[in-house]
């Protein structure tokens, strides 16, 4: 694997450049015709009733600011940007003013480039060159084929996806897709801060002063290929070669001064995946799975699969099943992996429209073993055409040992407020 | 029945044997229907909508989108895109209506980047806040459904067929039967009542008609939830028939673009 050690890039690559000459070439046209933004102000802040060993800090305020623009100066082109700005309370957000296009740094950006990217289409075949989001898989709470979708994990239980940059072809004849995707530009996950709640203990017990190293990030290219079905049955076959977006924690002593820094690396993967959806009578049965294997040393190969039901009643949505987990190689001595901190667990989601403006929303992962369970609950009110408030509670329980329970401080009750334009 | 509807909300399917200008004998209520359906034939049609949604206590709630729909009857693809209001702008929904069986869904959600399949069994439920089903929101073949005449009734003053529609056993639909009005003047669909069982549980009223490009299409649309009390006010603007549009655009992959 050729890595290359990086804190933080502020550099765009080939394809994003495209995609923003693009648009900036069309914004002529793309004034005059198909023009559609969407946008929000969210302000959010979160207490946290117990302390935490490595954060005093019990409540965090935070606000996003998006605007994504959408045009369509022709009838075979397609053009999407959006912007972020953000403010935060608990240093969780970088210091400077610079806008950030690649989503590699430690912190969130202050102001980000969220997507840029061109769609070309002609008949069944679609081009997407640029920042963007590509989503697979089927199920829910964790999806096991969806590779090119790094997360940011501040909250490690309630994240948000990052965009990736690259290219993505989709052919489509009847109900037959194939879809392959090309990534030059690693994208990791944002992992927890370290001197922060979220933030993972130290894998060694030690006295010395415990930093961060940073991350060895991959400089080579990601790629995969996806057949989808659409029919009675839905069902996807899918390939991924590239690397994990989420990575091995390597602790390392430094002598002058005396203290362990911990090393974020992202280490090969390559992944055979499925997924079906099958509707039945009384409930639709989804099923997700993929091996993962790997030439990097230090690395667990294992099987990820989820199977869960969904049915959609009166006002309920629910959605409940079990995610499960196969180490077939176990190696690696310290990860960070909430996909597999949440198998070997009943997953379970439900969701109440009481009004149009008004619903409730349950969702829950409770470890096999009962060492580790989270549950959260959120009521939300819309109010004109533009409000929405909600309110959370999540409760997390479990042992020290525990991906889950580990968290067990973190239970918090957050509130929020939304402007949407 | 106008083509108009949300993709002809009602069984209605393609019309069938009949020629331009030749009315069908008045007692069979299958050659009515198909009139009706023959009148509003178009290859393709486009609209943009503005839903009110009303609540048992009268509270307003405002929703938009965009409405375009490309092929015959009971063999069409529609694409229903949320404008509005601002938090749910982008959310789309795709149909595939099919002649021999039920449609096939698909709803996209922006703000996760996934889409998802409407099961059948799913398909009785409100979409999207809204008083109409996501049954409600698909094209059906008329072989689908046995229709008897049921007599003739006045809606505001204006003579009607009154028909009953049944499905066969091999449609599933979460309606045992409905009741259709059906305006003997020009053929137009006005009234429609859908039942489980012997309860009546969604009306759904046509108002405002006009002759738009040589079809009889109204313009507002109320369907009534009788369990709930609350009902959803859709009305039509901008409302073009064969209007260009793409064979690609009405795909999985088209409404995932926004």
């Amino acid at each position: 694997m050729r890595t290359s050690r990086s804190r933080r890039s502020g550099a765009s690559n080939s394809s994003l450049l495209l995609a923003g000459w693009i648009l900036a070439a069309s914004a002529q046209p793309a004034a005059a015709q198909a023009l559609s933004q969407r946008g929000f102000v969210d302000a959010r802040g979160a207490w946290f009733p117990q302390q935490a060993p490595n954060d005093p800090t019990r409540g965090v305020a935070d606000l996003v600011a998006r605007e994504e623009v959408f045009a369509r100066p022709s009838g075979w082109l397609r053009l999407a940007a959006g912007i972020e700005l953000r403010v935060n309370s608990h240093d969780q957000v970088e210091d400077e003013w610079r806008l950030d296009v690649d989503d590699r740094g430690r912190r969130r950006p202050r102001l980000a480039l969220r997507r840029l990217s061109a769609t070309f289409t002609h008949l069944g075949m679609s081009l997407d060159v640029g920042k963007q989001f590509i989503r697979w898989g089927k199920t829910d709470i964790v999806a096991p084929t969806d590779r090119f979708a790094p997360r940011d994990f501040l909250n490690v239980l309630d994240n948000d996806f990052l965009a990736v940059t690259g290219a993505r072809g989709v052919v489509a004849v009847g109900g037959e897709t194939l879809e392959a995707v090309w990534v030059p530009r690693f994208t990791p996950s944002r992992v927890p801060l370290l001197d922060q709640r979220w933030g993972a203990a130290s894998p060694v017990p030690t006295l010395l002063a415990v930093v961060d190293g940073g991350a060895e990030l991959p400089s080579g290219p990601q790629t995969g290929i996806r057949w989808s079905h659409v029919g009675r049955v839905d069902t996807s076959l899918s390939f991924y070669d590239g690397f994990n977006h989420l990575p091995n924690i390597a602790a390392r002593a430094i002598v002058t001064p005396p203290q362990v820094q911990i090393v974020r690396v992202y280490p090969s993967l390559r992944s055979y995946g499925a997924d079906a959806a099958v509707p039945t009578r009384w409930v639709t049965i989804k099923g997700e799975a993929a091996y993962f294997t790997t030439s990097s040393p230090d690395t667990d190969e294992y099987v990820l699969y989820v199977v869960q039901l969904e049915r959609q009643t009166g006002e309920w949505v629910i959605v409940g099943g079990y995610a499960g987990e196969i180490v077939t190689a176990r190696r690696a001595p310290q990860i960070f992996a909430p996909d597999r901190g949440v198998a070997r667990s009943f997953v379970g989601r439900a969701s109440y429209t009481i009004d149009p403006n008004r619903s409730i929303a349950f969702e829950t992962a409770v470890r096999q073993t009962l060492d580790g369970a989270y549950a959260k609950g959120e009521f939300s009110q819309g109010r004109g055409q533009h409000w929405r408030a909600t309110v959370a509670a999540t409760f997390i329980r479990g042992r020290a040992g525990d991906f889950l329970g580990e968290y067990r401080r973190n239970s918090n009750l957050s509130v929020g407020v939304r402007y949407s334009f | 029945m106008n083509s108009t509807l949300i993709a002809a909300l009602f069984a209605i399917g393609v019309g069938v044997g009949l020629q331009a200008g030749r009315l069908p004998p008045v007692d069979d209520a299958r050659q009515i229907v198909a009139e009706a359906q023959r009148r509003t034939d178009a290859r393709s049609q486009r609209y943009e909508g503005l839903l009110q949604v009303f609540d048992a206590k009268g509270k307003v709630t405002d929703k938009r989108w965009t409405f375009e729909r490309l092929g015959s009857h009971g063999d069409s693809r529609a694409v229903l895109r949320f404008t509005a209001p601002a938090e749910v702008k982008g959310v789309a929904l795709l149909v595939v209506n099919h002649r021999d069986r039920a449609s096939d869904q698909w709803m996209w959600t922006p703000a996760i980047e996934r889409d998802r399949r409407i099961a059948l069994q799913d398909r009785s439920t409100r979409f999207f806040g809204t008083d109409f089903s996501f049954e409600d929101l698909e094209e059906r073949d008329v072989d689908q459904f046995e229709y008897t005449l049921v007599g003739d009734d006045a809606v505001e003053g204006t003579p009607c067929w009154k028909i009953a529609s049944t499905p066969k056993t091999s449609k599933s639909s979460q309606y045992t039967r409905s009741i259709v009005w059906i305006r003997k003047d020009i053929y137009a669909l006005v009234r429609i009542e859908n039942y489980v069982r012997d309860q009546a549980m969604r009306r759904l009223t046509y108002a405002d008609l006009a002759d738009i490009q040589g079809i009889w299409s109204a313009r507002r649309m109320e369907m009534t939830d009788l369990r709930r009390g609350s009902r959803t006010l859709l009305t039509l603007d901008k409302l073009q028939y064969n209007v260009a549009l793409k064979d690609e655009d009405f795909t999985l992959q088209a409404i995932r673009r926004q």
